[in-house]
């Protein structure tokens, strides 16, 4: 039994609803049988007909009630799953959302989307299936066997005795195919994904010219998988195989012992039926329980899944008040350290650095040089393991501080563009402002001609699935959000890494008006900006080596110096 | 439903397991019917007190061998369900990967970026439950009526009609209505749920937005309205199932009644013995339940539609067969030829009356902004696309028919290579099969991975997939190159190789890649100017025309915007 279950809110009330109505499920289920039975021992001792009306009418009642019994155990099942899951979800969402963008990006963006819709919804009907079943395993067979016993003991003592038998051989059996699979587990993951692994390298496979011929192996390998898939569901039916065999073996058993208590007049016709027509339906909830099987784990793991993620530590730091920001601001980081559990990655160490009011700091070093951790420092997506920030006097242990995040645009190398109008987009931070207002972001932003080819202007549908459009407009629209917006605040990563030179060219100008009377956190690997920096930030493995304004660092002849060169000798 | 393509010829071609596992499929179910029958008989007969128990030892050995081979057959027919399931499996794969690859260069311009191929893949596995839960679970209880049916027929007409009806309602009615109300809700739910799709992804990639505007409980509350109009679908539907159950199984409870007030008919009319009553009881009991499942398997079709339409969407006509000429121009040396190429639509022409040419061991890099034909110009060497106009010459043969063999004479390196689920050792192979291990360690070298590779726990046979997170963009790209050292062509393609990589990272791969391709032609797609001054020839490409074109110090010399450019992507550097 999955003990987190109980622990859901409400499970407890709904267990006990659920056991309540299988015990009278049983008891319908025994009806249904004794009176058939019935019927027939009437009809077979000579009786009419007319006479066993009766019986076969209480027998359909009986049916009737225990369909509508299962009904509403599988609706308050649904229901319940349906708010559990509900509710999870919610607590999930909002955990992403407080977890960010760093955890999207470790986790990928597609296996996050698939955990939240595939993974709840598997969740959801694991619940769902998971109570019915377990409880109607629990009860039903044991009260059937209860009456069985009290209509004849021999009977009774055939069935309790076959359970444990079934359940051992199931257990072990089960084991065996575990076993089995887990021994062949790599080449089976190897055999079962090669297929989308050709499919997804096929333009590879194109350019090496092996494309043609790789055909050939596609079926090669599709036939090793068909025969291992074979070997191991060999043994994997078994388990099925012998809930089956010990079932159909125990019933023959029964109808046999039966056969013989009649024959030397120890028992009637009438018992005899009943228990016959019972001993199916004594083994069926546990058939039950193995049926399903897949839809269970999968959502069983979606489930743990789920839980590990919510356990993750994203408790938000006390949000202060703090004023927005404006030329005689002040922001002063000190023995900054971020340290990451994992050893393989640079963290940040014993960073200082004090700015204040509209500057603009370029951000710069090597990759695996700590920038993209600073630049999640500052956005307060990630909180520092040691050290102190004070943002104009007022101390804050990390940067996830609506007050703070409020005032900053972030513009990275590929600003998402929403489904949606070229309008929505670029009012997405301000969804009140009007269309006057974006037209003069979008003037300021160098998007008017652009717009203006468009057929329907503003209100031309963009983003997956939209129109298409290139990286530099895409670039665009992310600064008409921000002209828009107007934060004091912007958080530059890598925004051009992907432009060609002369879009670039063309883009510098229109955001060098943007910079006008900002803090401008700039990280990049194209030098040229560094002109144009009050400030560069220069990291190397974590630390922050120098800082100082291009000439300063040149003058210095130190890290930054050589960066520098390494990109002069780009002439090779 | 195009069934055809997809479904019917593996029928065909499989056609013994097929009937093999009906056949298995229905004797399961006869026998349990059996197994039922024959101890309803044994009792009732055992009830008469016969004077010794050898009058009922046929219905007993009757009883067991029912019983077992009930659980035999079951067990052989699941083995055999899937042994023809798989075998499928392997068909479809072969086909898929028949329509896809002619085409592989053009799938993520015609899908865009979603995973299509992985979607493709998973429809295929879909398929199977088609054949598992619908398709043989159909056929048998059809075969299960029949033979019901004429068995019953053979004591009473009236009553075989009557117990067609009646199962008929379970069989055909139920599942005919299910599909109908189904489809309409699947495709609501469909819809809906792709709705859900695109605002979760679009809530994941722009996350720092919605941080940042302080919209994400809005966002929350926007999505939860969503779901709970699906879970609306979703109860109507639950709803439907459950009274379609309730129906069903009161029509199996009125048969049962049926079914025993002919069997007393028969008694009383002396045609059949009491002691099959109960026989006939438990059996009807035993074989209706088999029908359940039916409407379930039936309705979920729809789901099917869905993965075979996706199949077919893949379909491209307009593929001709192209004749492979047994040209053998590998080791010769190449000479690119354009003549005034055009490529596009009359409204908007990707590469407008282009002409140029490329020696043997020129080195050129092409430089332009997106959209300005650059990958057309690819496309075009390599033979992919078919010029509108003009024409494209590799030693005066039509690139386009030696596109086949084109591999033999151009590598790409592209943005993003692909490395394999397998060895490393494996995946640098692939540039030339038959490559001894000697010579995939000798171009390691020379892509200067050997270093690398020997620190490795397990070197050369380290797997990439697992360990992929631990090879930078740079690694991945020096094995790829290193697969083009094997492959030995004559002309390498580069595509934008450093796009993402920081400026020592970059100097450092651009050192190795020219250093390794002496003397082969290189075509250099790149986007900024990091590395032209080592180019024969730069080529700016601007609405499809050549918008300036020469050496680093001729362009220096004459091309103001040229010195703008390289000013601007070098501005530490005396000019």
């Amino acid at each position: 039994m999955d003990r987190k279950m109980i622990s859901y809110q409400g499970a407890k009330m709904v267990l006990s609803l659920l056991a309540i109505l299988t015990a009278i499920q049983a008891a319908a289920i025994i009806t249904q049988a004794y009176f058939l039975a019935q019927a027939i021992s009437s009809l077979f001792g000579g009786d009419l007909f007319l006479n066993v009306i009766k019986d076969l009418l209480i027998f359909l009642v009986a049916l009737f009630v225990r369909q509508v019994l299962t009904v509403v155990k599988k609706n308050i099942a649904y229901d319940f799953a349906a708010k559990t899951s509900k509710s999870f979800r919610e607590i999930l969402l909002e955990k992403i959302f407080q977890l960010g963008p760093r955890f999207t990006r470790e986790e990928g963006s597609g296996q996050t989307v698939t955990l939240v819709m595939e993974g709840i919804m598997k969740f959801r009907r694991y619940l769902e299936l998971y109570f019915p079943k377990m409880i109607n395993a629990a009860l039903i067979p044991g009260i059937l066997v209860l009456y069985i016993f009290f209509e004849n003991v021999r009977s009774g003592l055939i069935l309790v005795l076959t359970f444990p038998i079934v359940m051992i051989f199931m257990i072990l059996l089960g084991k065996a195919a575990k076993s089995k699979a887990d021994s062949q587990y790599e080449s089976y993951q190897m055999l079962s994904n090669h297929f989308v692994d050709s499919l997804r390298g096929l333009e590879t496979l194109k350019y090496l010219g092996l494309s043609v011929h790789h055909i050939e192996k596609i079926a090669w390998v599709s036939e090793q998988y068909r025969k291992t898939t074979i070997a191991t569901l060999r043994i994997a039916f078994l388990s099925s195989f012998a809930l089956d065999f010990f079932t159909m073996l125990s019933i023959a058993t029964v109808a046999v012992f039966l056969g013989l208590g009649l024959i030397n007049g120890s028992m009637e016709l009438h018992a005899a039926l009943t228990i016959l027509i019972l001993a199916p339906e004594y083994f069926l909830p546990i058939k039950e329980v193995g049926a399903d099987y897949h839809a269970t784990l999968d959502g069983k793991n979606a489930g743990n899944k789920i839980q590990e993620i919510l356990n993750l530590d994203s408790s938000l730091p006390k949000q202060e008040t703090l004023a927005p920001w404006e030329s005689a601001s002040t922001f002063t980081v000190s023995g900054m350290s971020v340290r990451y559990s994992n050893e393989e990655k640079t963290g940040l160490s014993d960073i200082q650095l004090s700015l204040s009011g509209s500057k603009r700091i370029g951000i710069i070093g090597a990759s695996g040089s700590g920038k993209s951790t600073l630049i999640d420092v500052l956005s307060g997506f990630l909180t520092p393991s040691s050290g102190e920030i004070l943002i104009s006097g007022k101390m804050v242990t990390s940067l996830c501080q609506q007050d703070w995040q409020n005032q900053i645009t972030y513009i990275p190398q590929q600003p998402y563009i929403f489904h949606d109008t070229v309008l929505n987009n670029i009012r997405f931070y301000h969804p009140e402002a009007t269309f006057e207002e974006v037209e003069a972001a979008m003037e300021k932003s160098g998007l008017k001609t652009m717009i203006d080819e468009l057929p329907q202007g503003l209100e031309t549908q963009i983003g997956e699935g939209g129109r298409m459009i290139s990286g530099g407009q895409e670039q665009r629209i992310a600064i008409a959000r921000s002209f828009l917006g107007n934060t004091p605040i912007i958080m530059f990563d890598e925004p051009t890494a992907h432009l060609d030179i002369e879009t670039e060219a063309e883009l510098k100008e229109t955001m060098l008006q943007l910079f006008e009377g900002k803090l401008v956190f700039f990280a990049t690997h194209r030098l040229h900006w560094m002109l144009e920096m009050d400030q560069i930030l220069v990291l190397d493995h974590g630390e922050l080596v120098e800082t100082g304004t291009h000439d300063e660092l040149l003058a210095k002849r130190g890290y930054y110096y050589q960066l520098v060169s390494s990109k002069m000798e780009g002439n090779l | 439903m195009k069934k055809n393509k997809w479904v019917l010829p593996y029928l065909k071609q499989y056609r013994g397991l097929l009937f093999l596992s009906i056949l298995l499929g229905s004797l399961t179910i006869l026998f349990g019917g059996a197994l039922m029958f024959t101890s309803g008989y044994l009792i009732s007969k055992s009830a008469t007190m016969p004077e010794s128990i050898l009058m009922v030892y046929i219905p007993i050995v009757g009883v067991r061998t029912f019983g077992i081979g009930r659980a035999v057959l079951s067990y052989l027919e699941r083995l055999v369900g899937h042994q023809f399931v798989l075998k499928i499996l392997s068909g479809l794969r072969v086909q898929l990967y028949k329509i896809i690859e002619p085409q592989a260069l053009f799938i993520r311009s015609r899908f865009g970026t979603g995973d299509i191929l992985g979607v493709l893949a998973d429809d295929i596995e879909h398929l199977q439950d088609f054949y598992l839960k619908t398709l043989f679970p159909a056929i048998i209880s059809l075969i299960i009526y029949s033979v019901l049916i004429i068995s019953a027929g053979l004591f009473s007409l009236p009553f075989a009609i009557l117990l067609g009806c009646l199962i008929g309602h379970i069989l055909f009615v139920a599942p005919f209505v299910s599909f109908l109300y189904f489809r309409g809700k699947n495709k609501k739910l469909k819809h809906g749920r792709n709705q859900l799709y695109q605002q979760f992804t679009e809530a994941v990639f722009g996350i720092s937005d919605w941080i940042f505007s302080g919209q994400t409980k809005t966002f929350v509350q926007r999505y939860e309205i969503k779901e709970q109009e699906l879970l609306k679908v979703d109860t109507q539907k639950q709803s439907f199932v459950n009274y379609r159950d309730i129906m069903n199984q009161l029509i199996i409870g009125t048969i049962e009644i049926v079914g025993i007030y002919w069997a007393s008919d028969l008694t009383v009319s002396g045609e059949i013995p009491p002691t099959l009553i109960a026989a006939f009881g438990l059996v009807l009991l035993s074989l209706l339940e088999s029908f359940l499942p039916i409407a379930d398997g039936v309705s979920e079709t729809t789901s099917y539609q869905e993965s075979l339409k996706r199949l077919d969407s893949i379909q491209i006509n307009n593929m001709s067969k192209k004749e492979i000429k047994a040209i053998d121009i590998s080791t010769s040396p190449i000479f690119i030829d354009l003549n005034n190429v055009s490529f596009g639509y009359s409204d908007k022409l990707l590469l407008d009356d282009f002409t140029m040419e490329i020696k043997q061991g020129e080195r050129l890099a092409i430089i332009g902004r997106s959209g300005t034909g650059k990958s057309t110009l690819l496309k075009l060497i390599q033979g992919v696309l078919s010029p509108s106009s003009g024409e494209v010459k590799l030693n005066g043969i039509d690139a386009y028919q030696l596109e086949p063999c084109i591999a033999k004479i151009m590598g790409v390196l592209n943005q993003k290579p692909y490395i394999f689920n397998t060895s490393l050792l494996n995946n640098i192979r692939l540039g030339n099969p038959d490559a001894s291990d000697e010579e995939v360690y000798e171009v390691s070298k020379m892509v200067q991975l050997d270093e690398m590779i020997s620190e490795l726990p397990q070197g050369y046979e380290t797997n990439m997939q697992e360990t992929g997170q631990r090879f930078s963009g740079g690694e991945r790209q020096r094995i790829a190159l290193a697969r083009i050292l094997l492959q030995k062509t004559p002309v390498v393609i580069l595509d934008e190789p450093t796009v993402g990589l920081d400026p020592i990272t970059e100097v450092k791969l651009l050192q190795t890649i020219f250093d390794t391709l002496k003397g082969k032609t290189v075509i250099w797609v790149t986007h900024h100017l990091i590395g032209v001054e080592k180019m024969d020839r730069i080529l700016f490409l601007e609405n499809g025309k050549m918008a300036m074109a020469g050496n680093h110090s001729q362009l220096l010399e004459h091309e103001e915007r040229y010195r703008r450019l390289y000013k601007l992507d070098r501005p530490f550097q005396k000019v």
